[in-house]
């Protein structure tokens, strides 16, 4: 109860931050890129992928998914973060009845569902442009929500510690820069295996490990969300 | 523990119900330490924190329920309106909608309740930080150095606003300065602390009868009759050639004259020597500060 209050004061805050702005920017700019990609040689990527051209088209989305992923959860929890940090609001909320934890639980899960609606839109945007470029037969909706989904859930460890390190520092360029690099050294992560939880976005879509990589996603993601919480559940407030 | 020592050690606030408690001590003194203690904001080292008869620890949220606070500088969110700055704070109290047009109302701030708060002048943004402690109809009001960079006409106006709290509102209020001046006119009870400690609580009738009542006298061997004073059980100081009593009763002014003149002393003349409350202030939280 505490935390649904919390989220629903924490998604007025965010009104006029820029947030929705990105939420939408992220799916929509990955489909116009495939849209000028599959646009300046539509015929070639016809033929290459005569047999599963929604298969094709999914690959082909999916290949910027993780690096977009993480951009967009890095900026997000930056962003949700920076609401209260930059008017040093922090202490007026929470010298307020509610407990640390509703507090946070409610950031990390608006985060998690900002992210969400992003893929969402990307499993729509994808089937949307299938259609117009022709493909002829009904989107694989499953498929499509899987190609965004996927990945999602592979990279939330991700979200879990932007946030946590959002939160935590007043200045942002650190956890900034962080997300920025995990983005930039994910698309070569998966060179250096399954181990590498950069890698997890793409093993959760493609290759023979999808459901353990997913799982391994969210049990990492839900672990270091829950040491977020403890850490935020002890801080001491005193600055801003 | 703050920087090796610690910032605030035993205190034991008494703020009556529908009183104004002025919280005072110079600044890292740990008036604010003391406060965001009693917010939850931070945890003592060792011991607990009792309010309203409850473990601040175990019943956080349950004393929390009854404080409305301001701390420090204005918290606030820029890009929203006063209007949805409250609203985002009415949504975790639940309490009725009308509650934000009532405190705007109280703090003034109605005309601006549809501007973003980024272009509010330091007072607006501190009267709505008023509101937005008022929002819950606490049961106290805890203020921290809520004049602080305001102007004059700003200081004077929230002042009013916090005169008006227990008589309106039926709220207590504890509001900490590091001025005396500040709170002298609102507060009926002071606490004054010094390095942690509580140098003095009382109302501010008794510290303002400590600045009176003392006595300055000239004499003819000013040496002998401190000693005679001594003797007599009157301990005073010699100051400029004068003998200097802190605090004595009309009777023992008295009974002091009497016996100098009986032991055959002139005594040239007999002065009240008065302290502002301010001098008595700084002796309080200066004396032997490092």
């Amino acid at each position: 109860m505490m935390l649904v209050r919390a989220l629903w004061a924490d998604l007025l805050k965010i009104r006029g931050k820029g947030i929705w702005f990105l939420i939408f920017l992220g799916p929509l700019g990955l489909i116009a890129m495939q849209s000028l990609n599959y646009g300046f040689r539509y015929d070639y990527m016809m033929r290459r992928y005569a047999t599963d051209p929604w298969g094709g088209l999914a690959e082909n989305v999916m290949m910027f998914v993780p690096i977009a992923i993480y951009l967009g959860m890095t900026l997000v929890c930056s962003l949700i973060a920076g609401v209260e940090h930059q008017t040093s609001a922090w202490k007026q909320l929470l010298a307020l009845p509610i407990s640390r934890k509703a507090v946070y639980g409610a950031k990390l899960l608006l985060a998690a569902a900002l992210l969400a609606v992003s893929c969402l839109l990307l499993s729509a945007a994808t089937a949307v442009l299938g259609l117009l470029l022709g493909f002829g037969t009904a989107p694989p909706f499953g498929m499509l929500l899987r190609m965004s989904f996927a990945p999602y859930a592979g990279a939330l460890p991700v979200l879990a510690l932007a946030l946590w390190l959002s939160v935590t520092m007043r200045n942002q360029s650190l956890p900034v820069t962080i997300g920025v690099a995990a983005a930039l050294i994910s698309p070569f992560a998966p060179q250096l295996g399954e181990w590498f939880p950069l890698s997890w976005p793409l093993f959760s879509f493609a290759g023979a490990l999808q459901a353990a990589m997913i799982a391994a996603g969210i049990g990492l993601g839900a672990a270091i969300g829950l040491l977020g919480l403890a850490h935020f559940h002890r801080k001491d407030v005193d600055e801003g | 523990m703050y920087r090796g020592r610690a910032a605030v050690d035993s205190l034991d606030l008494e703020i009556a119900e529908g009183d104004i408690y002025g919280f005072l001590g110079p600044n890292g003194a740990g008036k604010t330490t003391t406060i965001r203690m009693l917010l939850g904001l931070i945890k003592p080292t060792s011991g607990s924190i009792r309010m309203f008869g409850r473990d601040l620890k175990k019943d956080k949220l349950k004393v929390l329920r009854q404080i409305g606070s301001l701390v420090e500088y204005p918290s606030y969110y820029g890009h929203l309106s006063a209007t949805e700055n409250l609203e985002a704070i009415r949504r975790i109290l639940d309490v009725p909608k009308s509650r934000i047009d009532e405190v705007l109302a109280i703090v003034g701030l109605t005309k601006e309740a549809r501007r973003p708060v980024r272009g509010f002048s330091l007072g607006m943004k501190q009267r709505l930080g008023i509101a937005a402690a008022l929002l819950g109809s606490p049961r106290m009001l805890i203020l921290d150095e809520p004049t602080n960079g305001l102007d004059p006409s700003g200081i004077q106006e929230i002042r009013e606003l916090i005169k008006d709290m227990p008589r309106r509102y039926g709220m207590t209020v504890l509001v900490s300065s590091h001025l005396l001046g500040e709170v002298e006119q609102m507060a009926s009870t002071v606490g004054i602390i010094r390095e942690g400690r509580m140098v003095f609580q009382d109302t501010i009738g008794n510290l303002r009868r400590q600045a009176g009542g003392g006595l300055r006298l000239a004499v003819s061997a000013p040496q002998d009759a401190l000693e005679l004073a001594r003797e007599a059980g009157m301990e005073g100081t010699m100051q400029e050639g004068r003998l200097l009593f802190a605090g004595m009763s009309d009777r023992d002014a008295a009974r002091l004259v009497r016996l100098l003149v009986e032991r055959g002393h002139d005594v040239y003349r007999v002065e009240e020597e008065r302290k502002s409350l301010e001098d008595i202030f700084l002796s309080m939280v200066e004396e032997d500060a490092s």
